[in-house]
C-alpha cells in the first residue's frame, strides 16, 4: 500500500520493476509447476505486448533515475532472466519454448549493458536447442528464431564483430544439419531464419561452409515440392549467400547457375510451346562458345521433376532468387549478364500458350491446358525480373533501355491479365523516372494508348451498384456539368460535349472490364508521364490526356469519398481500394494540372472546384491531399519567379523603395507585376487561354520591347503573327476551340476594361519615370481605379504622336487590339512596337516572332554578325 | 568537403583549393587541359583530356584519383578529344573530338560504347540536362544541338529517323564557346554563348529561341544562378556581365539590352566561371592565371587563388564525399579499396570482339539500408495460433510428449504413493502384532 502511493501515474519509473515482478509471477510458470498450456501459455502475446509497451526490460540508466530504483529494476530484470533460464533448462518442451520465446523478446529489449554482458550464454543456452538430442519442433523453430533476433542485435555493436564472427560460426553446422536431416518443412523455415541473420550480419562466418550451405538450400529448391513461403526464405539466402566470400566472382558464379538452372527448366516446361533455336540461342548468351559451364547449382545435378507436374515453383523460386541478387547490396562491383537476363524476361513472355505450327502433332491438350494454367505465373516473375534488373542496373541500363522498351511494349499490347498490367505500368513509371526525359518522349505514344484504353473503359466498380451501367453514367455528367456551370464554369458545356460520348466507347466493349487496381496504376503511370516528359514534345497528347484525367477525377468522385481508414470486416474491399482511386485519380489531376504547358490548363477551374468540395467533405487523407493541391495550384494563381538569393537588394538598392513592399513586386517590374496580377484576374475569374508559362514568356518579350537600346522593326508580317495570337491555341487542339469560344464571349465584358490598364502603366514608365514606383503601388492595391485616371491620358497621346509616322499600320494595330479582347500583352506589345517602330531597324525580329506561341520554330531570321556590328 | 579544382592550357597541373578555408590541397601534375576539358567522374576521380601537338592523329586522356598527384590512367582515343563530361553517377564519359564526332564509353570497362557524328565541325562544349538523359554540344560550326541518348542508343529507331538530335540551333554564327543549363528537366532553359558576341537563351521544350543577349565583347563562359535571375558572362575584355534572365533590366544600362550590370577586377581576359550554389559564390578563371572567387551579393571579390602563370580554363567545383587528406589514412579498407582503383582506360574503338562483355555490365549494386527486425514476438503470436488450433502436428507432438511427462511423473508419484502405503501396512501390521504379542505376553 506504501508504494502504491508514491507512484505518480503510468509514466513512473517505480512501476516498472513492480510491474516486471507481479509479471513474472503472474505468468512464468515456476519450474516444478506444470505448465498449463491452455491458459498461461495463450497469454504469452499480452504479456509481450505489456512488456514492449512499458519497456519494462529496458532499464533505463541516467543522472537523474534514483539509484535505489536502479538497483530494484535491475534486480527485477535479474529474477525474469533467471526464470527464463530455468525454463529453457527444463525437460519439458511447452516450458522450454516458453522460455526461448521470452529470450528471443529479451535479447530485442534488454538494456546495450545486459545484452553485451551475456549474450553468450544466451547463444550457447539456445544454441543446445538446435543440437541434438532433439527436442519438439516448436522448440526448435523457436530457438532458431530467438537466435535470428540473437544475431541481429549483436550486429549492432561493431565493437564485438570480432567475437560475433566466432560465436556464428558455431551455429552453421547445426542449421546445416536441420535443413539436410530434419523432414519438417516448419523447422527448415525457422532455420532459414536463422541463416539470414547470418549471412545477412555475419558473412564471414559462413565462409567455410558455402559449398555447403549452397548445396542444402539447392536440393530443397530444386526439388520444387514445398510451399512458396518456404523456398522464398531459402531462395533469399541463397541469393545473399556470395556475401560470405565478398568478391565478384562468387556473385557473378552465383547468378550464372541460377540462369543456367531457370534455363534448363523452362527448356523442359517449355517442350512443344516454343521452337528449338530459342533454347540453344538462351544457352549461347548464358555460356559463351569455347567456355566451361560452371558446375550446376548445389554441387551435384538434380532430376527434374516428373513431366506431369511443371517445375513452376523451381524457377519462379529461381527467379526470386535473381531479383534479389540484383536488389541487394553488395560489397564489390559485380559483373551482371544483362542481356542474357533480358533474353530470358523476353523468351518467358513470348510464349503464350499457343503451339508453333511445327509442334502442333506433338502436343496433347492436357499439357497445353497444363502450360497455360501455369504462365501467368511465370509472366508475373519475369516481370519482377524485369523491375528487378531495372533498379539494380540503373542509369547503367542505358545501352539496353531500347530493347527494354520494345520488349515491355509488345508485351503491352497482348497483356490482359489486371495483375500483369499493373506490373508492366509500374515498370514503365520506373523506367519514366530512372531514364527521365529522353526516354519520355519516346515512350509517350504507347503509354498514352494503353493508358486510355484502360481508363476508358468500364470498371468493375460500375457494374457493383447498377446493372444498367451506362443508364446512369450518362445521365449522372450532364447533371453534373449544368452544376459546374452554375459555378461560373463556362467551360462546362464542353464537359459535357466530351464525356458523353466516353460511355459509349465503354459500352462498346463492355464485354472487357478493366479493374479498378488496374485503372489505378495507369493513372499513377500517366502520374509520371506527366511529371517527367509533359515538358517535352508534348503537344500531340497533352490535351486528350488533360481532359482524360479530369473525366476520370470527376468520375470517381460523384459518387462521394471514399473512405482510406481501412474496414477492418473488410480490410481489402472496395472501400478503401475506391478511396485510393480516388486519391489516385486526384493525384494526376493535379499533376495535369502543375505540368508545364503551352496553353492554360484548360480544367483548371473545375479541378479547383474539386479540390475545394474534397478539402471540406473527404476523408482525412483525402482531404489532407485536397488541401495540399489546393495550396501547389495556388503558385498558378499568383505566380513568381523568385532568385535564391537576395539579389535584388544587392544590386538595386536605390531604386524601386515602393515596389518593395509588395512581394510580387521585388522581382517583376512594376509593369510586368501589372500583366501578372491582371492575368490572375483572368483566370480566377473564368480562365483566359494564357499559362503561367506564357506570361513569364511574354514577360521575356516585353522586357525585350521595353529596351530603348535596342532597335527594332517588326515586319507588319510578324504583328499579323501577333494578332493571330488568341486564336492559336485552336491550332494545336480541335477540341479546346469548343471551349474557347464560349469562354472568349464571355470574356469581352471584363476584357475591355482591363485592356486599358494593361497598355497604360508602359507608357507610363515612358512619360513619367519618376513616378513609376508609386504608380505600381497604386496598380497592386487597386489596379482598376487606381491607374485608370491616369492611363487614359497617357493613352490618347501616344496613338497621336505614333499616328505622325505610322499612319497605316498604326490603324491596323489598334484594330488588332479591339479585336483581341482580353489579351493584354498584345497590347501592351502593340503599344511598345509602335515605339519600337519609330526607332528604326535591328535583327531582333525573330524574339518577336516567338511571341506567338505555336508560330514555327526555326523560322529565324537573325544574324548575330550584324547585331554585333549594330552596336 | 567541397573544392574548387581548376587547369590551365599551359602544364600547370590540377589546382585543388578547398573551398571553405582557401586552402590548397594535392596538386595533380602534368596536364595542360583545353576548355571544357576538365571533370569529375561521379565525384570518385578526376578525368581530363590534353591538348596535344595539333598533328596528333589520337586523342590524350588522363585520370587521376584523388589520393595521388600522378596521372594513373592514360587512354589514347581515336582523335582529339576536347570537351569531357562524366554523368552525374559518373556511369559514363563523353567526349567531343575535333572532327565533330561524339563519344560516349562506359567509365568501369572503357568500352567505347557509341560513336556518332554530331556536328560538321570540332565540338566545343558538352551539358548534360538535369537527369542525365539528354546530352546539349556546341561546336565551332556555331550549331547547338540537344541529344536524347536513349535515341542514340536505339539502333532500330535511329535508322527510322531522318535526325538524332531532339533540336538543333543554328542562330550563333561563330563558334559557341560555352553552354550552361539551368533548372527544371524537360522545361529548363539553355544558355550559350559564342564568339559572335551575343549569349542566346534558348527553352528546351519549345525548342527555340527566347532571348538574345549582345555583349561588348566575345564571351567564353557563362554561369546561371541557381535561380535563373540572372547569368554571368565572362568576357575577353575582362569583365563578368551580368545578364538578366528573370530579373529586371531597365532601358538606361550602359553595356546593352539585358546587361544589368558588371564585375570587374581590371584582369585579364575572363576563361572560365563556375557557381557555387552554397554561399552565392561566383568563381572566375582569368588568363592571368588567378581564380577570383565573388561574392554575388555584395560584388566584391572575397578570396583569389593562384593557379599559374598561364591562363587557367577550367573550374570545377567538387563536393567530395570524404575529406581530401585523410582519404587516405583513415578510410575503411573498404571504401579505400573503391577509391583507389580506378577503371580501365578508355578504348580507341568499339571493339566487337569481346562479344561477351556487350552482353555484361560492371555495376555497383544500390546500397539498400534497413532498419533490424526481430522475429520473436511475431513467431510467439504464430505459435499461439497453431496452439489455439490444436491442428497442427507440432501442437499434437508437444502435447504427446507433455502427456508422456505427466504420465511418467503420475507412474513416478504411483509407486512413491504405494510405497509409503506398504510401508504403512507393514508399520501398522508390525505396530498390531508387537500389541498383540506385548498383551499376549501381558495376559500371559
Amino acid at each position: 500500500m506504501a508504494r502504491f502511493d508514491q507512484l505518480e501515474n503510468m509514466y513512473d519509473l517505480g512501476l516498472k520493476p513492480v510491474m516486471l515482478r507481479s509479471l513474472i509471477r503472474q505468468y512464468l510458470p515456476a519450474e516444478n509447476h506444470p505448465l498449463n498450456l491452455n491458459n498461461s501459455c495463450f497469454e504469452l502475446p499480452s504479456l509481450v505486448s505489456i512488456v514492449q509497451t512499458h519497456c519494462l526490460l529496458s532499464e533505463l540508466d541516467s543522472q537523474s533515475i534514483d539509484p535505489k530504483l536502479i538497483n530494484t529494476w535491475k534486480s527485477a530484470v535479474d529474477d525474469w532472466l533467471s526464470c527464463l533460464l530455468s525454463l529453457l533448462s527444463s525437460d519439458m518442451s511447452d516450458k522450454c519454448w516458453v522460455g526461448i520465446c521470452l529470450l528471443g523478446v529479451t535479447c530485442q529489449e534488454c538494456s546495450n549493458q545486459r545484452f553485451l554482458s551475456s549474450y553468450s550464454i544466451w547463444l550457447n543456452k539456445l544454441l543446445s536447442h538446435i543440437q541434438p538430442p532433439a527436442d519438439s519442433q516448436l522448440v526448435k523453430i523457436a530457438s532458431c528464431t530467438s537466435l535470428a533476433d540473437l544475431l541481429t542485435r549483436l550486429a549492432r555493436f561493431p565493437e564485438v564483430k570480432k567475437d560475433g564472427n566466432l560465436l556464428a560460426g558455431k551455429l552453421i553446422q547445426p542449421v546445416l544439419k536441420l535443413l539436410n536431416e530434419d523432414n519438417v518443412e516448419a523447422v527448415w523455415e525457422g532455420a532459414a531464419n536463422l541463416l539470414y541473420a547470418l549471412i545477412a550480419f555475419f558473412p564471414a562466418s559462413i565462409h567455410h561452409y558455402y559449398d555447403k550451405v549452397e548445396a542444402a538450400i539447392a536440393s530443397k529448391i530444386l526439388s520444387g515440392k514445398y510451399s512458396t513461403k518456404t523456398l522464398k526464405k531459402l531462395g533469399y539466402c541463397l541469393a545473399l549467400l556470395p556475401k560470405a566470400k565478398g568478391d565478384k566472382d562468387s556473385w557473378s558464379l552465383m547468378m550464372q547457375k541460377f540462369m543456367i538452372s531457370i534455363n534448363d527448366h523452362l527448356n523442359e516446361a517449355f517442350q512443344g510451346v516454343e521452337e528449338e533455336a530459342k533454347s540453344d540461342e538462351a544457352r549461347r548468351l548464358l555460356v559463351p562458345p569455347g567456355k566451361d559451364l560452371p558446375l550446376p547449382l548445389g554441387g551435384a545435378s538434380f532430376k527434374g521433376t516428373s513431366s506431369e507436374r511443371l517445375p513452376t515453383a523451381t524457377i519462379s523460386t529461381l527467379m526470386f532468387c535473381c531479383c534479389k541478387m540484383l536488389t541487394s547490396s553488395y560489397p564489390v562491383q559485380v559483373t551482371v549478364p544483362v542481356r542474357s537476363m533480358l533474353a530470358l524476361v523476353e523468351r518467358l513472355l513470348r510464349v503464350d500458350g499457343s503451339l508453333p505450327h511445327t509442334m502442333l502433332p506433338f502436343m496433347t491438350s492436357v499439357q497445353q491446358e497444363l502450360i497455360c494454367s501455369e504462365l501467368p505465373v511465370l509472366h508475373a516473375y519475369s516481370l519482377e525480373l524485369l523491375i528487378a534488373i531495372i533498379k539494380g542496373m540503373r542509369r547503367q541500363l542505358l545501352p539496353h533501355s531500347a530493347y527494354i522498351v520494345r520488349v515491355v511494349t509488345r508485351y503491352f499490347k497482348r497483356c490482359s491479365l489486371p495483375e500483369l498490367r499493373i506490373k508492366l505500368y509500374s515498370i514503365i513509371r520506373m523506367l519514366l523516372v530512372s531514364m527521365g526525359v529522353g526516354i519520355a518522349i519516346y515512350l509517350a505514344p504507347d503509354v498514352i494508348e494503353n493508358a486510355s484504353n484502360d481508363l476508358n473503359s468500364l470498371g468493375g466498380e460500375d457494374i457493383e451498384t447498377s446493372p444498367a451501367n451506362t443508364g446512369p453514367a450518362t445521365g449522372a455528367l450532364p447533371q453534373l456539368s449544368n452544376r459546374k456551370r452554375k459555378h461560373g464554369a463556362e467551360t462546362g458545356s464542353l464537359e459535357e460535349k466530351r464525356d458523353a460520348p466516353s460511355p459509349k466507347v465503354g459500352e462498346s466493349n463492355t464485354h472487357q472490364m478493366t479493374p479498378i487496381t488496374v485503372k489505378m496504376a495507369a493513372l499513377d503511370t500517366l502520374e509520371v508521364l506527366l511529371t517527367v516528359g509533359a515538358a517535352s514534345k508534348s503537344e500531340s497528347w497533352r490535351s486528350s490526356i488533360d481532359s482524360l484525367l479530369m473525366k476520370t477525377a470527376i468520375n470517381s468522385c460523384k459518387r462521394g469519398w471514399g473512405n482510406l481508414e481501412s474496414n477492418i470486416f473488410l480490410p481489402h474491399e472496395s472501400a478503401s481500394v475506391w478511396a485510393d482511386f480516388q486519391f489516385s485519380s486526384l493525384r494526376a489531376l493535379l499533376t495535369s494540372l502543375l505540368a508545364p504547358a503551352r496553353t492554360r490548363p484548360p480544367y483548371l477551374s473545375q479541378g479547383l472546384e474539386l479540390f475545394r468540395r474534397g478539402k471540406q467533405e473527404a476523408g482525412m487523407k483525402l482531404a489532407q491531399f485536397c488541401a495540399y493541391a489546393l495550396f501547389a495550384l495556388e503558385v498558378l494563381i499568383h505566380p513568381r519567379a523568385l532568385p535564391l538569393d537576395d539579389f535584388y537588394s544587392a544590386c538595386h538598392n536605390s531604386t524601386d523603395g515602393a515596389s518593395n513592399r509588395f512581394l510580387e513586386n521585388i522581382y517583376s517590374g512594376s509593369r510586368k507585376q501589372n500583366t501578372s496580377f491582371l492575368s490572375d484576374m483572368r483566370r480566377t475569374e473564368q480562365g483566359g487561354v494564357e499559362s503561367h508559362d506564357v506570361d513569364l514568356y511574354d514577360r521575356w518579350l516585353q522586357n525585350e520591347n521595353e529596351n530603348q537600346n535596342e532597335n527594332e522593326n517588326i515586319p507588319v508580317e510578324d504583328m499579323k503573327d501577333q494578332t493571330s495570337r488568341p486564336n492559336d491555341p485552336s491550332f494545336t487542339n480541335v477540341l479546346e476551340v469548343r471551349e474557347q469560344e464560349p469562354a472568349a464571349a464571355n470574356a469581352d465584358v471584363h476584357m475591355r476594361t482591363e485592356n486599358e490598364i494593361v497598355v497604360q502603366p508602359c507608357h507610363l514608365e515612358e512619360s513619367v519615370p519618376k513616378s513609376q514606383g508609386v504608380a505600381s503601388a497604386k496598380a497592386v492595391m487597386s489596379p482598376a481605379v487606381g491607374t485608370n485616371p491616369e492611363g487614359s491620358e497617357i493613352e490618347s497621346k501616344t496613338p497621336l504622336s505614333a499616328s505622325d509616322r505610322l499612319n497605316d499600320t498604326n490603324h491596323d494595330m489598334f484594330s488588332c487590339v479591339d479585336k483581341v479582347d482580353g489579351f493584354d500583352h498584345v497590347a501592351g506589345k502593340t503599344s511598345s512596337t509602335l515605339r519600337n517602330a519609330e526607332k528604326g531597324s535591328s535583327s531582333m525580329v525573330h524574339l518577336d516572332s516567338d511571341s506567338s506561341m505555336d508560330s514555327f520554330p526555326g523560322i529565324v531570321d537573325a544574324d548575330p554578325d550584324t547585331d554585333a556590328d549594330s552596336d | 568537403m567541397n573544392v574548387v579544382i581548376a587547369s590551365s592550357s599551359i602544364d600547370g597541373g590540377i589546382g585543388c583549393w578547398d573551398l571553405q578555408t582557401g586552402a590548397e590541397q594535392l596538386r595533380y601534375k602534368t596536364c595542360a587541359s583545353p576548355p571544357h576539358g576538365l571533370t569529375t567522374v561521379g565525384c570518385r576521380f578526376l578525368a581530363c583530356s590534353q591538348l596535344r601537338d595539333p598533328s596528333a592523329t589520337s586523342g590524350h586522356l588522363l585520370y587521376w584519383s584523388w589520393s595521388k598527384p600522378q596521372a594513373q590512367v592514360k587512354s589514347f582515343p581515336a582523335e582529339p578529344i576536347k570537351p569531357l563530361i562524366a554523368n552525374s553517377d559518373g556511369t559514363y564519359i563523353v567526349g567531343g573530338g575535333s572532327s565533330g564526332d561524339i563519344y560516349i564509353w562506359e567509365v568501369a570497362t572503357g568500352r567505347l560504347l557509341k560513336k556518332w557524328h554530331a556536328h560538321y565541325r570540332a565540338i566545343t562544349c558538352l551539358v548534360f540536362s538535369e537527369d542525365d538523359s539528354l546530352l546539349i554540344s556546341g561546336s565551332e560550326d556555331g550549331c547547338v544541338r540537344v541529344w536524347s541518348l536513349f535515341m542514340i542508343f536505339d539502333d532500330v529507331r535511329r535508322q527510322q529517323v531522318s535526325h538524332l538530335y531532339e533540336y538543333s540551333f543554328t542562330e550563333h554564327t561563330l563558334r559557341v564557346t560555352d553552354i550552361v543549363i539551368g533548372y527544371g528537366g524537360g522545361n529548363a532553359i539553355i544558355v550559350s554563348a559564342s564568339e559572335d558576341r551575343t549569349c542566346k537563351v534558348w527553352s528546351l521544350s519549345k525548342g527555340r529561341l527566347l532571348r538574345n543577349v549582345v555583349f561588348p565583347s566575345i564571351i567564353d563562359a557563362i554561369a546561371i544562378d541557381p535561380g535563373e535571375h540572372v547569368f554571368y558572362a565572362g568576357s575577353r575584355d575582362g569583365k563578368i556581365y551580368i545578364a538578366a534572365l528573370n530579373a529586371e533590366s531597365s532601358p538606361s544600362d550602359n553595356y546593352g539590352l539585358h546587361i544589368i550590370g558588371s564585375l570587374t577586377d581590371q584582369s585579364k581576359p575572363v576563361t572560365c566561371l563556375a557557381y557555387s550554389a552554397e554561399g552565392n559564390l561566383l568563381f572566375s578563371g582569368s588568363e592571368d592565371g588567378m581564380i577570383r572567387v565573388w561574392d554575388v551579393k555584395t560584388q566584391n571579390i572575397t578570396r583569389m587563388f593562384r593557379h599559374s602563370k598561364g591562363p587557367v580554363n577550367n573550374i570545377v567545383i567538387v563536393r567530395l564525399p570524404y575529406p581530401l587528406g585523410r582519404a587516405e589514412s583513415k578510410s575503411q579498407p573498404s571504401s579505400r579499396k573503391h577509391e583507389l582503383s580506378l577503371p580501365p582506360p578508355l578504348e580507341k574503338y568499339a571493339n566487337s570482339s569481346d562479344e561477351d562483355m556487350d552482353n555484361k555490365a560492371i555495376v555497383m549494386l544500390p546500397d539498400t539500408i534497413d532498419l533490424p527486425s526481430y522475429l520473436s514476438s511475431q513467431l510467439i503470436n504464430d505459435h499461439i495460433k497453431q496452439l489455439q488450433q490444436q491442428g497442427s502436428s507440432a501442437v499434437a507432438e508437444m502435447e504427446a510428449k507433455r502427456l508422456k511427462v505427466d504420465c511418467q511423473r503420475s507412474k513416478e508419484m504411483f509407486q512413491q504413493l504405494r510405497k509409503v502405503y506398504d510401508n504403512l501396512q507393514e508399520f501398522c501390521v508390525n505396530e498390531l502384532l508387537d500389541e498383540q504379542t506385548m498383551e499376549g505376553s501381558k495376559g500371559n
